[in-house]
């Protein structure tokens, strides 16, 4: 949003959650902002891209979230305020480094915002980074709602420059991805005279003058965890921790981030706002003990709300267990007990069933003979919907050679894949041809693994995907050793000129970086090719070509052979809304159901542009649907499927 | 005759590994296709019945439906299946390209038939190297190019669907007995299509006693030559007992008891040796390299072989009465030995409804022969 | 704080679609139109992989008092705005109750499992009676092939925006609407989406009065 920068103190916008956390780190003066692209983070960094050169400030995507934790701690060691964004893998990726920096400590204020997916809804994992702020030793803040992202994220900066470490911040896709009323605060002046540099002759342990090195370890260890201390010093009044409700509740809640929001409207929904109390914590890391120990001490019910493992619970326990003999014993409602479960995300009706219980109070959500006449409709009156690639997408095209290749080989191959919307290759939209999906990167490191196992008598054929900013993320790594090792693998880039699935940042294999600058674009093909490796270049939507390249490339059995296969995103600015054909089926012509072909196009290639009329049992092109590609012209066997070129 | 679709396919013949790739199954729909000798099958076809069911030769082929259907005659077990007479033969003088294995009868008669309009498209097997393809060649002279002998299982027949798709009404097909017998089945019209003309003008059929899986047989030679250097393959006749293997300048020799470690398994489930559901069926006469054995099984056949003897393309003449015995005692054999093993394995004239044949035919034929 | 008196309070309205079909924008549209009339919005979405051809759901919470959750407890819809017909009885299973509303595209999107022949799609005609079932009150808009005929079927989603503005259950103007999309997009898709926006309008007003 272009009022993302205004200095208009004081006016309520309607963002979106990762806009707040933006507007947070503007209004903190941040110089230095980095991340690589994950949902649910990635609208953060791109809010902030668009005003970097106006702001000046430096905005990077970097290949991956290690790289983007130490570009942003060179920007703190050098006196400018500086982030870091991901989503909660990326805490992962970057995490060697990080347990390193916490002990270093940062100087001008560092944070790093870690948005994380409970339920997974884009993700193939649940992990939280919160362990890491345990781990690591260092504070953990998380907002409760759409205001307090932006008013946290900024307080954040402040807090670790009070303390001299990292700080790091909690979002989660229901606060980063929802919207929510937030009203600016001011904006620092744009200081354009920055005299950034990093001071390193002084005395090794002088914070401010000496060099970043966390040697001696034992002094190092010892200060950060005096940091951490003088942190949750600093928690016992933070105004982010809020309470509300009668002074000595039946029931004490206390709960942090998105779960608050579900909270208050269980409370609302079943009028016990008498009963409740509600502690919010904004932060969860270290918990102030005397702010915990004044809260436990208005009832003896407590019930702990929070997303997804039971952290934030564990640690009041442990505080509630060595305040016992001041306190009393306390009776405690939340995961661990089975009122909530540890798995997935929570949301009102969780929340509220719980707390029906709890409270033992009666609440109806629907009228019972509505919900049984609604799901049954349901059941019938709405197909369910599989994912599926989009119309025009380039990984249908090139898991149906991937497929067809590892068929024809019939040696019962298999792909080995990752991150990326390609990962829908494990679903019948990729003919189901992706059998192993881990971390960024892993596809062709998995693959690199089962390619030396010939020896132990596997002769299966062995096939990676990766997309092009994954190769530069970790699959480039996973490459090297396949190579260096001699295993049998093929590889294929599904390169689609972008991070597709975030919303087409760049990456280094492009050349423009996230400020809109013109960078050298890194050559995928010619990285690869210095390798000493076999290196081939198709485009997916040549069907034909592609399967015969792929083929031959799976039986040649000495070592690695990479295929690049490239073609733009079907949303990509390049192609979106811009169909290079006008599709029609000549009705006469198409098998239907017969034997010669039993509707392979809708049956099997299953675009959402083609669809099958049950009446006149033929294929159909669904014009509202239909992106233009041309490429199931090639897979019909009757040759009824036919193009033209678009105006 | 039942017919099931390629889910039964899959199970009956692929899973138990019996299939030949002989190409019947291809190019009829976009799921079944072959790669080196293997047949895959890219995608599940949820259809009943389909003729890639219907033509396999691995699967309820029923013999005396065939028999009858052919030869008007239910089938009767004998060595070489119904036939009019046995003949030896070679390429005529009106036959000039000297550049065929053996006696040159099969390249001959093939030339001749599309050269008087017989035939409008010929499916013969050249090949890339050592890997067989299927080839339809419209132009006589063509067919020379065809020539050479192969020994590794080809997908032929899938150059037979693509001339009928192509729409020639006049085929030949040369082609190994399992060849025969899945173009037997075609020819049957076992989907019941209404309209149906047999689309195939001459079937001319190999002796065969076993093929070798063609990957297999690759990687094996590949561990004694080059195989980008092969040129020629040739097994002579006993008692040689060795396949010759000429590369570049080189020949060399190789035991054919370490050739039969290639064989695949199903080629000992085939009681065929001489291609009975042919028009003609020819074979190396054994003995004599460069003199065919020509088997003349029906009326089409016996008109063209005996037009082609008249006009020069053809040299017939009869076979030495040891030659014939041993031929008739190798194909029982063979048919014996296949009939004994498909019993042992539960695989013939299987009764429950939901289980299918590899074979049908009625018990008192099998009996004969085994006994 | 909201000049109007709200029909429910907080009002909640879901706008459901499929990946794809613009739901996050009609959320947006119509959240920065309600804001600029003083209303707390709160909406929650998920995207990402999810949308890939997946059911996709808005919640749009419009209070004159506070923020709100950003996931609609169940049975506590009052309004469903369906971009795809099905979806809007799909929403119904969690979200609805006698009283709800339904404002319905009757364009269909088929899943795979459609396409594909594993499942079934119901006609219009029976997703028009399980939304009469359902909902107190219904209307069917053909907003995508009225958007086929302007050349672009997103601008369904603006039709619909505009159909909704016609029902008047919310103060949702004209001149907030012109506003919002010019903070939104390129300036030269203002007219188009002008003339869409009040085209819905009109085909709501056929639907009502049976004509459509």
């Amino acid at each position: 949003m272009s009022y993302l920068a205004d200095n208009n103190e004081g006016v309520q916008h309607l963002l979106l959650g990762n806009e707040a956390i933006a507007r947070g780190a503007l209004e903190a003066g941040v110089k230095v902002a980095t991340g690589y692209p994950g949902t649910p983070s990635s609208e953060i960094m791109e809010s902030l891209s668009k005003v970097a050169h106006g702001r000046n400030m430096y905005v990077e995507w970097s290949i991956n979230e290690k790289l983007a934790m130490e570009v942003a701690a060179a920007g703190s060691f050098a006196r400018l305020r500086s982030m870091c964004v991901m989503k909660q893998n990326g805490v992962n990726v970057g995490s060697d480094f990080l347990l390193h920096l916490a002990l270093t400590g940062t100087r001008e204020g560092m944070v790093i915002i870690a948005c994380e997916d409970p339920g997974a809804h884009s993700s193939i994992n649940e992990g939280e980074a919160r362990m890491f702020a345990g781990m690591l030793e260092i504070p953990l803040l998380e907002p409760g709602d759409f205001q307090e992202l932006k008013d946290m994220v900024k307080w954040a900066f402040d807090l670790s420059e009070e303390i001299r470490n990292l700080v790091m911040v909690r979002s989660v896709t229901r606060l980063s991805h929802g919207s929510g009323n937030v009203k600016f605060g001011k904006l620092p002046e744009i200081d354009t005279n920055v005299d950034a540099g990093f001071q390193c002759d002084g005395f090794i342990l002088d914070p401010d003058k000496g060099a970043m090195i966390s040697m001696p370890v034992n002094h190092f260890h010892g200060r950060l965890q005096e940091k951490l201390k003088k942190a949750r010093e600093i928690f016992e009044d933070c105004l982010f921790n809020t309470y509300n409700g009668v002074e000595k509740p039946e029931l004490l809640i206390i709960t942090s981030s998105a779960c608050n929001l579900y909270c208050k409207e269980a409370i609302a929904l079943l009028g016990v706002e008498d009963r409740v109390g509600l502690l919010k914590l904004g932060t969860t890391w270290p918990l102030p003990p005397e702010l915990i120990k004044k809260n436990l001490s208005r009832t003896d019910n407590i019930f702990i709300v929070e997303e997804v493992l039971p952290i934030m619970e564990g640690n009041i326990k442990v505080l509630a267990a060595e305040m016992a003999p001041e306190i009393g014993v306390k009776n405690f409602y939340g995961k661990n007990a089975g009122n909530l479960p540890t798995s997935g995300e929570l949301n009102p009706d969780l929340v509220l069933d719980a707390l029906k219980t709890i409270l033992s109070v009666e609440y109806e959500d629907m009228p019972e003979s509505y919900k049984k006449k609604a799901q049954a409709v349901a059941l019938t009156g709405a197909p369910n919907r599989e994912l599926t690639f989009c119309p025009g997408c380039p990984h249908r095209a090139s898991f149906w050679s991937i497929h067809g290749a590892l068929k024809l080989d019939g040696r019962k191959g298999f792909v080995c894949g990752d991150i990326g919307c390609y990962g829908l290759g494990v679903l019948p939209t990729g003919f189901s041809t992706i059998k192993a999906l881990h971390a960024m990167g892993s596809g062709i490191g998995v693959a690199s693994g089962f390619g030396k196992l010939r020896q132990f008598g596997m002769d299966q054929a062995v096939v990676a995907v990766c997309g092009d900013s994954t190769f530069f993320h970790a699959g480039i790594n996973g490459l090297l050793n396949a190579v260096h090792h001699s295993s049998d693998v093929t590889f294929i880039v599904l390169d689609n000129g972008g991070t597709a699935m975030t919303g087409f940042q760049p990456h280094p294999g492009l050349t423009v970086n996230a400020m809109g600058d013109e960078v050298p674009g890194l050559d995928i093909a010619a990285i690869c090719g210095s390798l000493g490796i076999r290196v081939e270049i198709g485009d997916p939507f040549d069907l034909k070509g592609t399967q015969e390249t792929l083929t031959e490339l799976i039986q040649d059995k000495k070592g690695v052979k990479v295929l690049i296969l490239r073609k733009n995103c079907a949303l990509s600015p390049e192609r979106k809304n811009k169909k290079d054909y006008e599709m029609h089926i000549d009705e006469g012509i198409c098998l239907g159901e017969n034997c010669g072909c039993n509707r392979l196009c809708t049956r099997i290639f299953r675009c959402p542009g083609l669809v099958w009329d049950q009446e006149r049992k033929t294929s159909r092109i669904d014009e509202a649907i239909c992106a233009g590609c041309g490429v199931c012209v090639d897979i019909c066997p009757a040759e009824a499927i036919k193009k033209k070129e678009a105006a | 005759m039942r017919v099931f679709g390629s889910n039964e396919l899959l199970k009956d013949v692929l899973e138990r590994d019996l299939c030949i790739g002989c190409g019947a199954c291809m190019e009829l729909c976009p799921y079944l296709k072959s790669h080196r000798g293997k047949t895959a099958m890219l995608f599940p076809c949820t259809l009943p019945e389909g003729r890639c069911h219907a033509y396999c030769p691995k699967v309820e082929v029923n013999l005396d439906d065939l028999s009858l259907k052919f030869f008007d005659t239910s089938y009767e077990g004998t060595p070489l299946g119904s036939y009019r007479y046995v003949k030896t033969a070679r390429a005529g003088e009106k036959v000039d390209n000297g550049d065929f294995q053996a006696g040159g009868t099969v390249s001959a008669l093939m030339s001749f038939a599309l050269k008087k309009g017989y035939l409008d498209a010929a499916v013969l097997t050249d090949r890339k190297g050592i890997l067989p393809v299927p080839r339809l060649v419209t132009n006589p002279e063509d067919v020379f190019t065809c020539s050479s002998s192969k020994y590794t299982a080809a997908p032929t027949l899938l150059a037979c669907n693509q001339a009928i798709k192509k729409g020639y009404k006049r085929t030949g097909v040369v082609g190994t007995p399992c060849q025969v017998l899945a173009l037997a089945q075609m020819r049957s019209n076992p989907m019941k299509e209404k309209d149906f003309t047999d689309p195939v003008g001459l079937v001319v059929g190999l002796f065969c006693t076993w093929a070798l899986d063609f990957r297999a047989f690759e990687a094996f030679i590949s561990e004694h030559v080059d195989v980008n250097k092969i040129t020629k393959l040739d097994i002579p006749p006993p008692p040689a007992e060795s396949m010759e293997v000429f590369a570049g300048d080189d020949k060399i020799e190789i035991s054919l008891d370490e050739i039969r470690q290639l064989i695949p398994e199903t080629c000992s489930y085939c009681i065929d040796m001489t291609s009975e559901f042919s028009d003609i069926s020819v074979g190396v006469l054994e003995g004599r390299p460069d003199i065919n054995t020509l088997i003349i099984r029906t009326e089409r056949g016996k008109n063209i072989v005996d037009e082609a003897q008249e006009e020069g393309y053809l040299v017939v003449g009869e076979i030495p009465e040891e030659n014939l015995e041993h031929l008739i005692w190798a194909a029982g054999n063979k048919k014996k030995k296949a009939l004994i093993k498909g019993k042992q394995d539960g695989l013939l004239n299987i009764s429950e409804e939901d289980k299918r044949a590899y074979l049908r035919v009625n018990t008192k034929t099998i009996e004969k022969i085994i006994a | 704080m909201g000049n109007s008196p709200l029909p429910k309070e907080p009002y909640n309205i879901i706008i459901t679609g499929v990946g794809g079909q613009g739901n996050v924008l009609l959320s947006k549209l119509l959240g920065n139109m309600l804001t600029r009339r003083g209303y707390i919005i709160t909406i929650g979405e998920t995207f990402g992989a999810t949308q890939r051809g997946g059911s996709v759901m808005s919640h749009l919470r419009v209070s004159a008092r506070s923020s709100w959750s950003p996931l609609i407890p169940k049975g506590r819809a009052h309004m469903v705005i369906a971009l795809e017909p099905t979806e809007g009885i799909r929403v119904l299973a969690n979200y609805g109750n006698p009283q709800v509303k339904i404002l319905s595209n009757t364009r269909a999107i088929h899943p795979v499992g459609v396409i594909a022949g594993e499942l079934q799609y119901p006609s219009i005609e029976e997703i028009r009676k399980s939304a009469h079932e359902l909902a107190s009150e219904v209307w069917f808009i053909d907003a995508t092939d009225e958007a086929l005929r302007l050349d672009n079927p997103v601008l369904g989603n603006t039709i619909m925006l505009g159909a909704f503005a016609g029902l008047n259950m919310l103060p949702l103007e004209k001149e907030d609407f012109r506003e919002v999309i010019l903070e939104m997009m390129p300036e030269d898709k203002l007219d188009i989406n002008l003339k869409a926006y009040e085209l819905g309008a009109e085909m709501l007003n056929r639907a009502v009065s049976g004509t459509a």
